[in-house]
C-alpha cells in the first residue's frame, strides 16, 4: 500500500517534470532547428550577411543589414515614445488616479495589449497612414527637414507608410507592456519611504523622481527590456505599414523593412534554397536578438523581486 | 514644475486611451457596416466577388480549439511541476526563466521553428501544423498562470490534506488544482485570447484555404490570415470582408479578456 | 512503551505513572534550515488524555506539535534530529510510510482549511483514500463524524453545498470532523481555536472534551485559560525548551519553576 501510493507519487512528479523539461526542449528545439535551416546561408555569406545591404532573389546576394536596421531603428522609435507615456500612465495610476478610477483605467490600457497585432496593421495602413500624411508628414517635413543633421531624417515625399510610422504604431503596442511592469515596480515602494519624503515636503514629482524611479531603477528597465522584446518580435502590424522596401535610407519617412516583416511577406513565395536559407538565418537573428533582450529583462526583474524578498 | 509633470502624466494616460478608443471606433465604424449575414453563412470568395467568411470563422475556432486542448494540460501539468515541485533542484528555475522568454518570444519565430520541424518535412501546409504552433504559444502562457494561482493557494491547504495522509498528487489534483481552478482558466482564457489574432505563426503553418475544409491535414482557412490578405488586397469587396473580421476577432479577443478577468476577480474573491 | 520514561526537564507528577503512553519524545532537535527551533527536547503523551502546550508565540510548541506526523517533510528546509516513538516504533527513523502515519495522527489547523469542494465530499475525502465504502456506508460515516463534531444538525440539509460557505466556527467544526472520519488514534490541534469567536470556541471546547474518551488529543494553545479548561496535562515550553510538563492543575496552581509561574501569572517578559 505504502509502496503504490509512493510509486503513484513519484509517477505523477515524473510525469509533470516532463512536461516542465518540455519547455527546455522547445527552446532547444527553436535554435537547433534556424541554425541547421540556416546552414547553408550562413556557411556561404559568413559574417558578412550582418553587414550587407544586398538582397537579391536573383543573383542570389542576401544580406540582413537593412532589415537588422529597420528592426532596431522602429523599436527604437517605438521606446522614445512609448517609454515616457508608459512612464506617465504608471505616475498616474499608482499616485494621481482616485482609486475607483484605477481599474478601469488600468484594464483599458492593458487592454490595448490585447488587440491582436493585424488589427493594429489594418488599422495603421487605412486609417493612421493617410492622417499622418496628409497632416503630420509635411509638418514634420517643413519644421525639421531644414535643420542640419536631424534634417535628413525626414527627407522625402510625405507617403504615410514607412519606418516612422510603424515606430509610432509599435510604440502604442509596446505602451501596456511597459506600463504594466511599471505600475508594478511604483506599487511595491514602501509607503513608509515615500511618506517620509512628502513629510519633508517634497512634491509628488520630486517624490516619484527622487524616491519611488531610484528605488525601481532596476524593474523600471526590466519592463523597458520587455517592451523593446515584444517591438523587436513584432510582426503583422509592423508588416502592414513598413513599406517593405530592401532599402537603406537615411530618413525615417522612407519605406524600409524590418525582419519579421521580410519574413512575414517573403517566407511562402521564397524560391530556391538559398533564398529559404537566408530567410531562415533572419529568424535566427531575430530569436538571438529577443532572447538577449528578454533575458536581460528577466534578470533586472529578478534581481528587484530578490532585493525585495530580502526585504521582507 | 510639480504641477507640469503631473498634467504630463495626465496626457499620457488620455494619449493612451485615446488610441484605444480610436481603433474601437474605426473598427465599429468600417467592420458594422462590412458584418452581414453572409459572412457567416458563405465561404470567402475570389477576388471581386462578394461572399463571407465562413470556412475562416471555423478554421480559426477548429485551430484555437485543437491548440488549447494540446497545449492546455501540458501547461498545468508543467505549472505544477514549477509551483509545487519546484523548491529545490536546477530545473524549476531554469525552466521558469526559459518559459517567461518563449511567453514574449516573437511568434514569427515560432512559426519558422514548427515549419522547419514539421511542414518542411511532410511538405504541406496543414491545420494541425497550425494547431502545434497555436499550442507553443498557449503553453507558455498556461505554464505562468498555472504556477502564479497554484502558489496563492496557501500552504496550510495542502498541509490539511497532507495530515489526512493523502498522497501528493491527490492533494494537488483534488485539492489545490480544484482551488487555484478560477484562476488557472483565467490563464486558458487569456491563452485563448491570445492565439485568436495570432497571425504570424500561422502564416508558415496552416496558410490559408479559399475554399471549405475540416481535413487538418490540408492547409486551413482562419480569419487572421484572411484578414492580412483581403487587406492587404486592392479589391473592395475583399477589404470589406476583412475589416468585417477584424471586428469579429477584436470583438471576441476583448470579450475572452474581461470575461477571464471578471471570473478572476470574482472566485478569487470567494477563496 | 508502558515503562516509565525519564524525563531530562522536569519530572510529571505521578499521575503519569498510571497512564498508557502513546508517544514518547526522545532528546528530538529541530531545525528550520540553520535556526535550532526545538533543543533536546523529552516528553511523554498519554493515551486518551488531552495535552497541552504553552508559551509564549516562537517557543517551539507549534514546531513541536508538527513533528508528531512529520509535516514538517514537505518543506525541504526543515529537519528534525532525535526519537519519536508512536506506538513502539520510532517514526523519524522507522520506514514507515508517511501518509499512513498520517493517517492515523490527524490534524487540526489554527485557521479554518475546508477544501474547495461539497461538504460531504470534505468528509468523504479522507475516508475515501484508505477504504473503499459503499454509498451508504460512507453516507453514515459522514453523518457520525458530523455528529461527533456536532455540526450535523447544522448541515444536514446542504450536504452539497461548498465547505467554504460556512460560517468560520461551522468550517472549523467540519475540519474536526474530517479528521475524525478517518477514525485516528490521534488527534492534533494547532490552536484551534484562535480564529473563532468566543461562541464557537466554547462549543469546540466542549467538543474536544468529548473526543477525549476515544482520542489522544495533543493541543497547541496560546490561550492559558483554554489549556487550565480542557487538558489534563500541560507543558510550557520557552525558547525551543520544555520548561515544565506535568498535570495540568499542577502546572497552574503550584508551578516548579519560577519561569512557569511568571509566565501564567503574566509577569512574563
Amino acid at each position: 500500500m505504502g509502496n503504490r501510493l509512493r510509486r503513484q507519487d513519484a509517477a505523477f512528479r515524473f510525469v509533470t517534470q516532463g512536461f516542465a523539461f518540455l519547455v527546455l526542449l522547445v527552446l532547444a528545439g527553436i535554435i537547433l532547428t534556424l541554425i541547421a535551416g540556416s546552414w547553408q546561408s550562413i556557411t556561404r555569406f559568413g559574417a558578412g550577411f550582418l553587414i550587407s545591404s544586398e538582397w537579391n532573389p536573383v543573383t542570389e546576394e542576401f544580406g540582413a543589414l537593412v532589415p537588422i536596421v529597420g528592426t532596431l531603428v522602429t523599436s527604437a522609435i517605438a521606446l522614445l515614445i512609448g517609454v515616457p507615456v508608459s512612464f506617465g500612465i504608471a505616475l498616474f495610476l499608482t499616485e494621481l488616479s482616485p482609486v475607483w478610477l484605477r481599474r478601469p483605467i488600468g484594464t483599458a490600457i492593458e487592454l490595448l495589449a490585447a488587440i491582436p497585432s493585424i488589427i493594429y496593421g489594418m488599422w495603421g495602413l487605412f486609417v493612421f497612414a493617410p492622417l499622418f500624411a496628409d497632416h503630420v508628414q509635411p509638418l514634420l517635413i517643413d519644421v525639421l527637414g531644414p535643420i542640419p543633421l536631424i534634417g535628413v531624417l525626414f527627407e522625402g515625399p510625405p507617403m504615410g507608410i514607412g519606418v516612422l510610422t510603424a515606430g509610432i504604431i509599435l510604440a502604442v503596442m509596446v505602451i501596456p507592456f511597459i506600463s504594466a511592469v511599471m505600475r508594478d515596480v511604483f506599487e511595491i515602494v514602501p509607503a513608509v519611504i515615500k511618506e517620509s519624503a512628502y513629510g519633508v515636503g517634497a512634491t509628488t514629482w520630486e517624490v516619484v523622481w527622487n524616491v519611488v524611479l531610484p528605488y525601481t531603477k532596476v524593474g523600471v528597465i526590466g519592463g523597458i527590456m520587455l517592451g523593446l522584446g515584444r517591438a523587436l518580435g513584432e510582426t503583422m502590424a509592423v508588416t502592414f505599414v513598413i513599406g517593405n522596401a530592401h532599402r537603406l535610407s537615411s530618413s525615417l519617412l522612407a519605406p524600409g523593412n524590418s525582419i519579421a516583416s521580410a519574413l512575414a511577406n517573403e517566407f511562402t513565395e521564397a524560391v530556391g534554397e538559398l533564398y529559404f536559407s537566408a530567410l531562415i538565418e533572419l529568424g535566427l537573428i531575430l530569436f538571438v536578438i529577443t532572447f538577449i533582450v528578454l533575458s536581460l529583462s528577466k534578470l533586472l526583474l529578478l534581481r528587484l523581486a530578490r532585493r525585495e524578498g530580502k526585504q521582507t | 514644475m510639480n504641477r507640469f509633470n503631473l498634467f504630463m502624466s495626465l496626457v499620457a494616460t488620455a494619449f493612451g486611451l485615446f488610441w484605444l478608443a480610436w481603433i474601437l471606433w474605426t473598427l465599429f465604424d468600417a467592420g458594422l457596416a462590412a458584418v452581414r449575414p453572409e459572412v457567416f453563412t458563405q465561404m470567402t470568395p475570389p477576388p471581386g466577388n462578394s461572399g463571407g467568411l465562413l470556412n475562416a470563422i471555423v478554421g480559426s475556432l477548429i485551430m484555437a480549439g485543437g491548440a488549447t486542448l494540446l497545449g492546455t494540460p501540458i501547461g498545468i501539468l508543467a505549472g505544477v511541476y514549477l509551483a509545487e515541485f519546484g523548491r529545490r533542484g536546477w530545473l524549476a528555475p531554469t525552466t521558469r526563466f526559459i518559459n517567461d522568454i518563449l511567453l514574449s518570444a516573437p511568434s514569427i519565430v515560432i512559426g519558422l521553428f514548427v515549419y522547419e520541424a514539421y511542414v518542411f518535412h511532410v511538405k504541406h501546409f496543414s491545420a494541425i501544423a497550425g494547431i502545434l504552433a497555436l499550442a507553443l504559444i498557449v503553453i507558455p502562457v498556461v505554464i505562468r498562470t498555472t504556477e502564479n494561482m497554484l502558489k496563492l493557494v496557501p500552504d496550510s491547504l495542502r498541509e490539511a490534506a497532507a495530515a489526512l495522509g493523502a498522497p501528493q498528487w491527490k492533494i494537488i489534483v483534488m485539492v489545490t488544482l480544484r482551488a487555484a481552478r478560477a484562476g488557472v482558466l483565467t490563464g486558458i482564457l487569456l491563452a485563448v485570447a491570445r492565439i485568436s489574432g495570432e497571425t504570424a505563426p500561422l502564416l508558415f503553418t496552416a496558410l490559408n484555404n479559399q475554399f471549405w475544409s475540416v481535413n487538418l491535414d490540408a492547409p486551413m482557412a482562419n480569419l487572421p490570415v484572411v484578414i492580412f490578405q483581403f487587406a492587404m488586397s486592392p479589391y473592395e469587396d475583399w477589404q470589406r470582408l476583412a475589416w468585417a473580421g477584424a471586428l469579429l476577432i477584436t470583438l471576441s479577443v476583448l470579450a475572452l479578456n474581461i470575461f477571464a478577468r471578471v471570473i478572476f476577480r470574482n472566485r478569487t474573491a470567494s477563496v | 512503551m508502558t515503562s516509565r520514561p525519564e524525563l531530562s526537564a522536569s519530572a510529571p507528577g505521578e499521575a503519569l505513572a498510571r497512564e498508557k503512553i502513546k508517544i514518547e519524545v526522545r532528546n528530538l532537535d529541530f531545525y528550520y534550515g540553520k535556526f535550532h527551533a526545538l533543543k533536546n527536547v523529552s516528553l511523554v503523551i498519554p493515551e486518551r488524555r488531552i495535552t497541552a502546550f504553552i508559551g509564549p508565540s516562537g517557543c517551539g510548541k507549534s514546531t513541536l506539535l508538527r513533528t508528531f506526523n512529520r509535516m514538517y517533510a514537505l518543506y525541504p528546509s526543515q529537519e528534525a534530529k532525535g526519537e519519536i516513538v508512536v506506538d513502539g516504533e520510532d517514526i523519524l527513523a522507522s520506514r514507515q510510510d508517511l501518509n499512513r502515519l498520517r493517517a492515523k495522527i490527524g490534524m487540526v489547523f489554527q485557521k479554518p482549511t475546508p477544501f474547495p469542494m461539497s461538504i460531504y465530499d470534505n468528509i468523504a475525502f479522507g475516508v475515501r483514500l484508505y477504504e473503499r465504502l459503499p454509498t451508504r456506508e460512507m453516507d453514515e460515516r459522514v453523518e457520525w463524524a458530523l455528529r461527533k463534531a456536532a455540526l450535523w444538525d447544522e448541515v444536514k440539509d446542504k450536504l452539497s453545498q461548498s465547505g467554504m460557505s460556512l460560517s468560520g466556527g461551522q468550517q472549523q467544526r467540519l475540519c474536526i470532523a474530517r479528521g475524525i472520519a478517518v477514525k485516528p488514534e490521534v488527534l492534533l490541534l494547532d490552536e484551534p481555536c484562535s480564529a473563532l469567536d468566543p461562541i464557537s470556541t466554547a462549543r469546540i471546547e466542549e467538543l474536544i472534551s468529548e473526543l477525549k474518551s476515544d482520542y489522544t488529543i495533543v493541543m497547541v494553545t496560546h490561550n492559558m485559560q483554554q489549556a487550565a479548561r480542557v487538558s489534563d496535562y500541560t507543558a510550557y515550553m520557552y525558547l525551543g525548551e520544555i520548561i515544565e510538563f506535568d498535570v495540568t492543575d499542577q502546572i497552574f496552581i503550584t508551578p516548579k519553576k519560577k519561569q512557569t509561574e511568571d509566565y501564567i501569572t503574566g509577569r512574563f517578559g
